[in-house]
């Protein structure tokens, strides 16, 4: 019997829910996120505000749209940047000499014991705050990540009949990389992207959180929650509706990952 | 055996001396001029100076790295600017509860783990299998901080089962204490519940179909022993590595809880250093954190060779 795949199920469910707004947000934006309505505080879902308002009477619906919007351009732009250059450094280890290889392994390995948010709490402090900085900050850690990814499939690239066979029909280096081995690495690395966009968005949060991430009257998940926090005993309603937003997210990315990885293991199973 | 532990110290130095390095690297090159920032912007240029010069702040940058360097190893991390105490006994302070947290958080995780990994093992593919997949998939994914929020809301403020805010030290009473960290200690076990289950499942489900198992059966052991004595420790090898590296990571990853249960740990030290800009606290707390890092990932290896009979004759794939 053929197993259903549940993950990818779900992942694309909860991706597309994520992707639905983050198009709403750019055609249709009720209020600015900044709009304060003193009289309408802490406002009930309504027909003018269909999910309520917050403290200051800004529209809670419209700022998880612009959160929404701004925790996708942050993790997408923090986990290319970061995958770039992981890939780079992680195929330069794989092809330099042992002893080079092993001082980049070490570094790597170095980069790796950084737990995430404490690299992107101390990158936050040289850049400043801000949602550039906060992409930049994210992608650092992301780079021993896709480093030892591409390390480690390069390495079992080498070994395959075909590179060998390219190798000796005089293929450069470079273009052994990019048109041998690069093609049998992109269904991994989709998996990996995938996975990493969802540790990229709570990371930015749990910074936004913090107060190192995007600064009001900006809007994000994490800043949110943060407001909200305040007045979690008295208003509990405000803590809600972020919070969802930002685990489905999660949820839908990395279990995005899962899917396709389980999907893509599946079909070679069958060959 | 010596050989492989030889090589995993020298592998660990040699990462830690990296880790040095970039985090006085990246350290160093925060905004800011320490001198003026401790005089104020109308100090003289010579008080300046002679400021920059006290702090070995003109000295060259190798230079000031060694300095620092050679004073950590003799566990001298220097004096907080914000706190004016010493940065070494500013951690040790704060150490007990961040310590505590990751202690109880990972226990919770590893005792949970086990039995839903085995409950999952036993009724394989069936729908408390799946059920127990998803939840512990949904649990992780959830962020800490929104599940603390909603905690906070039900277990402080609707049942009151726990305080609000606050530590309770150990020297207060150990069941106040106790109170105090269970619910961020359950938060931060959660996060780790689906990565360790998933491992545990799999390596019980592969440990279980070994052939020693059926030996084990054959020779007449009931299945509970069995299960215990010869499928649960072989099942246990693989996770251990990961339990280590989740432990250490957890002492760093503490911060978010520590701020919304008000909670004086590392994570607390760590944003107000990165908040005030406090370079040496800062150098301090992540040069700590991420020792501790290495040192945990050290300790695992060793602990898996030792318990792992392949690795130990050298047999293992163990890199």
């Amino acid at each position: 019997m053929k197993k259903r795949n549940y993950s990818l199920i779900i992942g694309i469910i909860c991706v597309s829910i994520i992707i639905a707004l983050f198009i709403l947000s750019f055609i249709y934006l009720p209020y600015s996120v900044d709009q304060m309505d003193t009289k309408n505080r802490f406002a009930s879902p309504s027909s003018s505000h269909i999910l309520g308002t917050d403290q200051f009477g800004r529209d809670i619906f419209s700022r998880i749209l612009v959160s929404t919007r701004s925790a996708l351009l942050v993790s997408s732009s923090s986990v290319l940047m970061g995958a770039l250059s992981g890939l780079i450094l992680g195929a330069l280890a794989a092809l330099s000499p042992h002893i080079i290889e092993t001082i980049l392994m070490r570094f790597i390995d170095a980069m790796m014991a950084f737990p995430g948010i404490l690299s992107a709490m101390v990158l936050s402090a040289i850049l400043g705050k801000g949602v550039m900085n906060a992409s930049i900050a994210i992608a650092f850690f992301m780079i021993p990540v896709f480093a030892r990814l591409s390390y480690s499939m390069i390495l079992e690239s080498k070994k395959r009949e075909y590179v060998k066979a390219a190798k000796s029909y005089g293929a450069s280096m470079p273009r052994l990389v990019v048109f041998h081995m690069l093609p049998e690495m992109v269904t991994r690395l989709i998996t990996q992207f995938s996975s990493s966009i969802g540790a990229a968005i709570l990371t930015e949060s749990s910074l936004s959180f913090l107060g190192l991430g995007i600064q009001p009257p900006g809007a994000s998940l994490g800043l949110m929650l943060s407001e909200a926090k305040g007045y979690v005993l008295i208003e509990p309603y405000q803590a809600l509706w972020p919070g969802v937003v930002l685990s489905i997210a999660v949820l839908g990315f990395s279990l995005l990952g899962d899917g396709i990885n389980e999907y893509l293991n599946r079909e070679v199973d069958y060959e | 055996m010596h050989r492989y532990i030889l090589k995993r110290i020298l592998s660990a130095l040699l990462v830690l001396l990296f880790v040095s390095l970039i985090t006085f690297v990246v350290i160093s090159v925060i905004p800011g001029d320490r001198a003026i920032l401790a005089l104020g912007i109308d100090a003289t240029q010579e008080s300046v100076d002679a400021v920059r010069a006290s702090m070995g702040l003109d000295k060259p940058f190798l230079e000031r790295y060694f300095d620092w360097l050679s004073s950590a190893i003799r566990l001298d991390l220097g004096v907080s600017d914000v706190y004016g105490e010493k940065v070494g006994a500013l951690i040790l302070s704060r150490l007990p509860v961040t310590f505590s947290l990751t202690l109880f958080s990972i226990l919770i995780a590893t005792v949970l783990s086990v039995v839903l990994g085995l409950i999952c093992q036993i009724k394989k593919g069936k729908l408390a299998d799946g059920l127990i997949r998803g939840s512990v998939i949904l649990t992780s994914a959830l962020p800490s901080f929104w599940i603390s929020l909603v905690a906070l809301i039900f277990f402080c403020g609707k049942l009151k089962w726990f305080p609000v805010n606050g530590y309770i030290s150990p020297a207060k009473g150990f069941f106040p204490f106790l109170r105090s960290i269970t619910l961020p200690s359950i938060i931060l076990a959660l996060g780790e519940l689906s990565l360790l289950t998933r491992m545990f499942r799999s390596s019980l489900i592969k440990s279980f179909d070994e052939d020693y198992m059926i030996a084990c059966r054959v020779k007449g052991l009931g299945k509970m022993r069995s299960m215990i004595h010869y499928g649960l420790r072989s099942a246990c090898i693989a996770p251990l590595t990961l339990i280590g590296n989740q432990a250490a990571k957890l002492l760093g990853g503490t911060v978010v809880v520590e701020t919304i249960f008000s909670l004086p740990g590392i994570g607390r030290l760590l944003l107000v250093a990165v908040e005030q800009h406090d370079i040496p606290l800062l150098q301090g707390v992540v040069l700590f954190i991420t020792t501790m890092v290495v040192l945990m990932n050290f300790l695992t290896d060793i602990f898996v060779a030792i318990a792992d009979p392949l690795i130990r004759q050298g047999e293992g794939s163990v890199k």
